[in-house]
């Protein structure tokens, strides 16, 4: 009885103050209630009590009348700037006026410069540039699907961008989500039974073409030499490395490469030498007829600027953010885009989501992404910063540690259920969100496994038409000290893809109803 | 959000600081610390101990460390302090304050007796 008065009183205090102490205070009077019994001694709580809040109540109130409560967690759409006052008094006229001034002189400014930097550069370098292979070009490991990033060479620029970022982590590119198509629009190709649409040698159907294209054994043995010497050096499994490198030294000692005369047809035979031992599919030596491409120049402030836009056009690829009944919050997330073109957006989604009772997270159609996307993106479901994996580079015999990016303050979410969506068709760094959490024990899968992409690769050039490419960098997550790499990310509750989210909903709903 | 006041440093402000000079402690631990070194004289309430804490906290003279059971006080999870090394020093120069204050009383002869 006495406790219910003590909450009722607690009203009192301004509802920042409650939000945050209101359980603790009322915690301590619990303690100070059972440890001070007797007549007297409660007499004492309630006189202290009364005292204390005769003094605070005032104070807290005048402190907090001028703040505005929960700014932090007001959404802003699309990314659109919001402002929001702090302070008991508004900025200054002459502030304000100063303030739009240098705004519009900024504005007006920065167009023009852009312009000019555009006009003087080279007008060739996004269009005939040479491509690389999607693989190269896709960010950290993590594929930026294409359909979320608009036009081919809009993406260039930022998945380079992306690139930049990874290779500060220390997390380069990874082979996931590749597909054929990719291969064939970016100039390179692994099979010569699928001739690429419009290269050169079906353009030219030349007899020179056909015959530069043929191999001398010497180019053999340096394509082989510098295959093995790669994978030694990269490939994230030494043991396995050295068994697939004395594969390849039998091979080529038995005479089994003799026959092959034609570049694609020996990359070919050479991937499933490798793939017999390695059991690898992301172990891959690459024929270029035309010549390996040497490496873009690094994306100008204009193309980083075009990549943003488009991002941010394409809401980061967030398709869906809704609030579906019984309050439960739903987010359709198709890739985890670069955070400095989609930090505003993904924060606008998740406070946007702050006040539900428990989060849906749908990656049925992620093609993965950037690792810094989901630290930004898991943050929200822990009160600290958690561990949630490293990136071992074989190479470099280096570590990088992925832990969750603080959450924003105002953040709700930490302590709400959370469910995430998985299909066989989520990728990479998909796989690394469902995966940590499943860990973490702080979210319910539900749906299929998945594709099981766990493994990253670098491009590694041999010679001028070669290149190998060789998984070298791999996820260890610090509680299973594994990762999910061929074995696919295992769902909580297993269910068809196309089931999941009324399951997940369902699931949501009877645990919420529980509480 | 306007910042709250610590200058001077207020009396519960400064015992929630020397309750925890000993090690990290929970709300009620702080308050019991406060009224044990205060031989019961000062005995917070809630409202003005968690209003002192939020201000220690925002000027990091305090910090949360983790919220963890006290398995005296049964299974409910708790917020615990800790004095950061800014709040050592905040405390440490308000005693040195208090202490030349001290000095001066004892010139004036304000006290009975040596003692002191």
């Amino acid at each position: 009885m006495s406790e219910k008065i003590y909450a009722w009183l607690l009203r009192l205090y301004p509802s920042r103050f409650r939000e945050t102490y209101g359980d603790d205070a009322l915690q301590l009077f619990r303690d100070r209630a059972r440890d001070e019994k007797g007549f007297f001694a409660s007499l004492r709580l309630w006189l202290d009590l009364l005292v204390d809040l005769a003094g605070s109540l005032p104070r807290e109130h005048l402190l907090m009348r001028s703040a505005l409560s929960g700014a932090s967690t007001q959404p802003c759409r699309d990314g659109t700037p919001s402002f929001q006052v702090l302070e008991g008094k508004g900025p200054h006229p002459g502030a304000l006026l100063f303030g739009c001034v240098v705004s519009m002189t900024v504005l007006a400014v920065l167009p023009i410069l852009i312009s000019h930097v555009e006009s003087s550069r080279p007008s060739a370098t996004s269009t005939t540039q040479p491509q690389r292979p999607a693989e190269e070009r896709s960010s950290s490991g993590h594929q930026v699907p294409q359909a979320a990033s608009g036009p081919k060479e809009e993406i260039n620029g930022g998945a380079k961008n992306a690139g930049e970022d990874a290779t500060a982590q220390g997390q380069p590119v990874n082979a996931a989500g590749t597909k054929p198509s990719d291969a064939r629009q970016n100039g390179f190709r692994s099979n010569s039974l699928l001739p690429a649409p419009g290269s050169p040698r079906q353009q030219g159907a030349a007899g020179s073409i056909v015959q530069a294209a043929k191999l001398e054994a010497a180019e053999r043995r340096r394509v082989i030499d510098g295959a093995v010497s790669n994978l030694r050096k990269y490939y994230i499994d030494p043991d396995v490395a050295q068994k697939t490198a004395d594969a390849l030294l039998a091979h080529e000692k038995n005479g089994d490469d003799d026959a092959v005369m034609e570049g694609g047809a020996f990359a070919d035979l050479l991937n499933r030498q490798m793939k017999d031992v390695s059991h690898e599919a992301y172990l891959l030596v690459v024929y270029y007829e035309t010549g390996v491409p040497e490496d873009p120049p690094d994306p100008t402030l204009a193309e980083r600027a075009r990549y943003k836009r488009t991002m941010v056009r394409n809401h980061c690829t967030f398709e869906k953010v809704t609030i579906l009944p019984h309050n439960i919050g739903y987010l359709k997330l198709n890739a985890f885009p670069d955070l400095e073109a989609c930090r505003p957006t993904a924060a606008a989604v998740m406070s946007s989501l702050n006040q539900t009772d428990a989060v849906i997270f749908d990656l049925r159609d992620n093609h993965g992404g950037n690792p810094k996307m989901v630290a930004l993106l898991c943050g929200y479901l822990f009160d600290r910063p958690t561990h949630l994996n490293d990136f071992y580079d074989r190479g470099e015999n280096s570590t990088e540690h992925l832990w969750t990016l603080t959450p924003a303050p105002g953040n709700k979410l930490a302590d709400k259920p959370a469910y995430v969506l998985i299909s066989s068709g989520s990728f990479s760094a998909a796989e690394g969100f469902s995966y940590d959490l499943k860990m973490l024990k702080r979210a319910v899968i539900v749906g299929e496994t998945s594709s099981g992409r766990g493994h990253m690769g670098m491009p590694h050039r041999i010679d001028d038409h070669f290149m190998i490419r060789v998984p070298g960098i791999k996820v260890i997550n610090p509680v299973s000290r594994t990762n999910w790499e061929g074995t696919g990310v295992e769902p909580d509750i297993k269910v068809k893809a196309a089931d999941a989210l009324e399951t997940a909903e369902k699931l949501a709903a009877s645990r919420l109803r529980k509480k | 959000m306007p910042k709250r006041k610590l200058d001077p440093l207020p009396a519960a402000a400064f015992q929630i600081l020397l309750s925890l000079a000993d090690g990290d402690l929970h709300g009620y631990g702080i308050m019991r610390q406060v009224a044990d070194q205060t031989d019961g004289r000062m005995r917070l309430g809630p409202g003005t101990l968690y209003s002192s804490i939020q201000s220690l906290l925002e000027e990091k003279f305090i910090e949360e460390v983790d919220r963890r059971e006290d398995a005296k006080l049964g299974q409910e999870r708790r917020r615990y302090y800790r004095l950061t090394p800014a709040g050592r020093k905040l405390a440490r120069a308000e005693a040195e304050r208090l202490a030349a204050l001290l000095r001066v009383a004892r010139t004036r002869k304000i006290f009975r007796g040596d003692y002191v």
